[in-house]
């Protein structure tokens, strides 16, 4: 069988770009051709995407574990295989034993943005399974998603069976026992959906409806269709990292795909509280893992993939309360072996920097990363980014004082409440670090010296403070950006902006409901797929099928909304609950800042008494 | 820091199977990693980015096999060449497999400057019978040069001293087999299925080529060709 597909497979790859993303056969690939029980693990993008995914490997590790379960990985073939695949009718297939998607058991997507919905639509194309959950017979797969866009799972819902919410380590393995029970016993795709909404933190879309069916695209309340359905579907969170085994054996891929490293995750969750963010909010609290658990883990990762970086990832990495520690471990452990560690991001003061510096040792300094998001303290206390000018000052005159010439910052265009005074303060604030840059780098080489400026437009994302404000309309956002230009410095700054057009339709995806389903299905159909590829993305196909289904992006997007309507993911529950994500809205109208609870005593988000967990620094819960 | 003895370690690997569909820049990736997954004691370059010290043959190209390929590691002490192999053996997908390791003088000239002969076998499909590939290659070689295109350049091949060795075909199960030896030069080498595919195209014969394996690299001396 898989000898038959494999010879299949292979005439196409020398046609195609980049055949290194389909041929499997990777070091630490996991193949179990006797299991019964068959998962596809789908990353809704390419190879080199997909391979950098964390929740891919854990799952994969994880699942592979089970005694008759079988994970195997499956990506979106490239345009060019896709039509390749098409044309002599080969079936979307997992990698490691070729199997139809069609026929594993279960198909799991992880959902990392808005932008690979229509990946989803061509993955279940390709793959032979019908689109919608309500088409699918007894013989199709359960497709089940999780990520990220779990938390409002109604824009995509109508095209999957059943959605995790939530870290997925313990979900994913009462899922799957679940499913085989029901197997076992001979019930039906029915009885295996219901089984599924049984287990906590799984929702499954079919089994609720729209409680008012002329609410505004965007608004409404999603609810039960029977009493034996639950109401609130909440998030799943493990109480401590520690009871986990990360993945320290992860495939190891030929290609040179995005993140080409071994990864260890050091903390899981973030509450530093800035009110924008999603992942703030939805993934809390603070778990910590040990030091000795993070330092055993990078070297046995190291050891088993043969990778010559290993990351340190999280949400906020140096705010680990043992980061020092782990650092100064591990460059004694890796001393003289041309392996480096890096850090995703920094925290803006003199200890992160420091913490930079441990990491690069004599060696080469790759430019420094901070977000400041806004140019003026009064914006950045309604965003609760804790961080002055003065912090940021300091910083770039410890960072360009020990070395580094090459920093980036990003900043937020239309964040709530922002005028066009704050706008200007971003080019002054960059006037400055320029400036303190300069008398901090030594005169020869001055010259080259650029501070590399990265604007994005702010997108309102569901459970944060912010999910009510409006977006700004695309010829608004135009109009600030020129603001903006005429602001920065006429030298040593590299603009860049992430394109306008890709948040907008990020921001009408993101907080839309099942009426979404019509759009990406029709955006689908006209050719949209690869939406976060620039080269592929087109907003005009995108806006003929809002267009076509009836539905205004814009209103979708740029209105603000009612506090007191019910929002499409008021049925998914984070564990923040609606009363402090109201206050902190209050909060940030008056411009009044909230501290970081990891240390400085609780403030009331309602995450840890609901979820039952507690923050965890060090590996020990604080008690 | 002085500069430490080192130790130079030839080993030979294949390229094979699948794996064929993978770049030189992917094969010297993935061979790095076995070498430090085999905990081998690499030595390591001095300088701004430090990495590990190792040289690879000529390249292969995607799509082409190779069944006796060559990279030097520097080792910062001496492994036992049978243990170094086992310990690469055991580290290394089996696709990449490596067949042999042994140590080389430090003085040995690199790999890239010493292989400049290469054999292939180009296997083409039953769609062309053996007599009508033997004529079509023979009428290829009786011009003196071979123009190749790729990628939008115009490379001009002198026969006579890109191919050292008569090509010859063999007839085998399911098709045939153009074998032919190679001497890359300093305007690059000619590509086998290059030359195979312009016979087919002379002759009005179908692109039939079915897989194209380097079977052997070596090198040029006054006694005639010698594996490294
Ligand atoms: S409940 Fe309190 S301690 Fe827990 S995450 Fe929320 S604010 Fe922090």
């Amino acid at each position: 069988m898989r000898d038959d597909m494999w010879a299949r497979v292979e005439p196409l790859l020398d046609g195609v770009e980049r055949p290194a993303r389909y041929l499997d056969s990777e070091w630490g690939v996991r193949v179990r051709p006797d299991a019964s029980y068959r998962v596809a693990l789908v990353y809704p993008d390419t190879y080199e995407l997909g391979m950098a995914n964390q929740a891919v490997a854990i799952l994969y590790d994880i699942l592979n574990e089970v005694d008759g379960v079988a994970a195997e990985r499956c990506f979106v073939p490239w345009k060019d295989m896709a039509a390749a695949m098409r044309a002599a009718d080969v079936p979307l297939h997992t990698l490691e034993t070729l199997q139809p998607l069609r026929d594993c058991a279960l198909v799991g997507v992880t959902l990392p943005h808005e932008l690979t919905y229509t990946n989803v639509l061509e993955m279940l194309d390709l793959a032979g399974i019908p689109l919608r959950s309500v088409d699918r017979g007894e013989d199709d797969p359960l497709v089940i998603a999780g990520g990220p866009c779990a938390f409002n799972p109604e824009p995509i819902a109508s095209f999957l069976d059943a959605v995790l919410v939530g870290e997925g380590e313990e979900a994913v393995l009462e899922l799957v026992e679940a499913d085989r029970a029901v197997i076992e016993a001979g019930g039906t795709r029915a009885d295996r959906l219901r089984a599924l909404s049984g287990v906590p933190g799984v929702y499954v879309p079919t089994l609720y409806v729209s409680a008012d069916g002329s609410a505004q695209p965007g608004c409404g309340a999603v609810v039960p269709a029977d009493a034996a359905t639950p109401r609130m579907v909440t998030k799943r969170a493990l109480k401590d990292l520690g009871s986990v085994r990360p993945p320290t054996c992860p495939v190891v891929p030929y290609m040179d795909v995005v993140h080409d490293r071994a990864v260890v995750e050091v903390l899981r969750g973030c509450t530093r509280g800035c009110r924008f963010c999603q992942a703030g909010m939805v993934y809390r609290p603070v778990r910590e893992r040990g030091a000795d658990d993070i330092v055993h883990d990078v070297m046995a990762t190291l050891r088993c993939t043969g990778h010559d970086e290993v990351s340190l990832v999280s949400l906020s990495t140096t705010d680990h309360s043992q980061i020092e520690e782990v650092l100064r471990r591990l460059s004694r452990s890796l001393e003289g072996r041309a392996v480096s560690v890096s850090l995703p991001s920094l925290r803006v003061d003199s200890f992160g920097v420091e913490m930079a510096r441990l990491v690069a040792g004599g060696g080469k300094k790759a430019g420094l990363t901070f977000a400041p998001e806004a140019g003026t303290q009064r914006l950045r206390d309604v965003i609760n980014k804790n961080i002055t000018e003065e912090d940021l000052l300091g910083t770039i005159e410890h960072a360009f004082g020990a070395g580094w010439r090459r920093v980036k910052l990003y900043f937020m265009l239309g964040l709530p409440s922002e005028t066009d005074d704050d706008i200007r303060g971003i080019g002054r604030l960059v006037h400055k670090v320029l400036d303190v840059a300069r008398e901090n780098t030594p005169k020869d080489q001055r010259g080259g010296l650029k501070i590399g400026v990265s604007v994005a437009t702010f997108v309102p994302k569901p459970h944060t403070p912010f999910q009510w404000e409006p977006q700004l309309t695309l010829p608004e956002v135009r109009r600030r950006q020129e603001i903006l230009r005429e602001a920065m410095p006429r030298r040593g700054v590299d603009l860049s902006w992430h394109d306008p057009d890709v948040s907008f339709l990020e921001g009408a995806l993101a907080r839309g409901g099942r009426e979404l389903s019509d759009v990406i299905e029709k955006a689908w159909r006209s050719g949209c797929v690869f939406d976060a590829w620039t080269e592929e993305f087109s907003l005009p196909r995108w806006l003929a099928a809002f267009e076509s289904a009836g539905i205004d992006p814009v209103a979708l997007a740029s209105s603000e909304r009612d506090p007191a309507d019910a929002l499409p993911w008021d049925h998914i529950s984070s564990g923040v609950s609606k009363r402090y994500l109201l206050r902190e809205r209050e909060r940030a109208v008056a411009g009044v800042t909230t501290r970081d609870c990891s240390f400085d005593g609780c403030t009331g988000c309602d995450a840890c008494g609901d979820l039952g967990l507690d923050i965890v620094l060090g590996g020990a819960s604080r008690g | 820091m002085a500069e430490r003895t080192t130790f130079r370690l030839r080993v030979r690997f294949g390229k094979l199977g699948r794996l064929r569909h993978l770049s030189h820049l992917e094969v010297m990736r993935a061979l790095e990693r076995s070498i430090r997954r085999a905990d081998l004691p690499y030595a390591v370059t001095q300088g701004f980015s430090p990495h590990m010290k190792a040289a690879f043959g000529p390249a292969l190209p995607v799509g082409t096999a190779g069944l006796r390929e060559y990279y030097d590691l520097w080792l910062r002490e001496l492994v036992p060449a049978p243990e170094a192999l086992a310990r690469l053996a055991a580290a290394t997908p089996p696709g990449m497999a490596p067949g042999a390791a042994r140590y080389v003088p430090e003085k040995a000239p690199s790999l890239s400057a010493a292989l400049t002969i290469a054999r292939y076998e180009v296997g083409v499909g039953p769609a062309v019978g053996p007599e009508m590939l033997v004529r079509a290659v023979e009428d290829v070689l009786a011009e003196s040069e071979l123009t190749v295109k790729a990628k939008g350049k115009t490379k001009v091949f002198d026969l006579a001293s890109v191919l050292p060795e008569e090509p010859r075909v063999e007839s085998s199960g399911s098709g045939s087999t153009v074998v032919l030896t190679t001497r890359m030069g300093a305007t690059g080498s000619l590509r086998p299925e290059a030359l195979v595919g312009r016979a087919l195209e002379c002759a009005g014969l179908p692109h039939a080529i079915t897989t194209v394996t380097r079977t052997d690299l070596l090198m040029e001396t006054e006694g005639g060709f010698m594996r490294p």
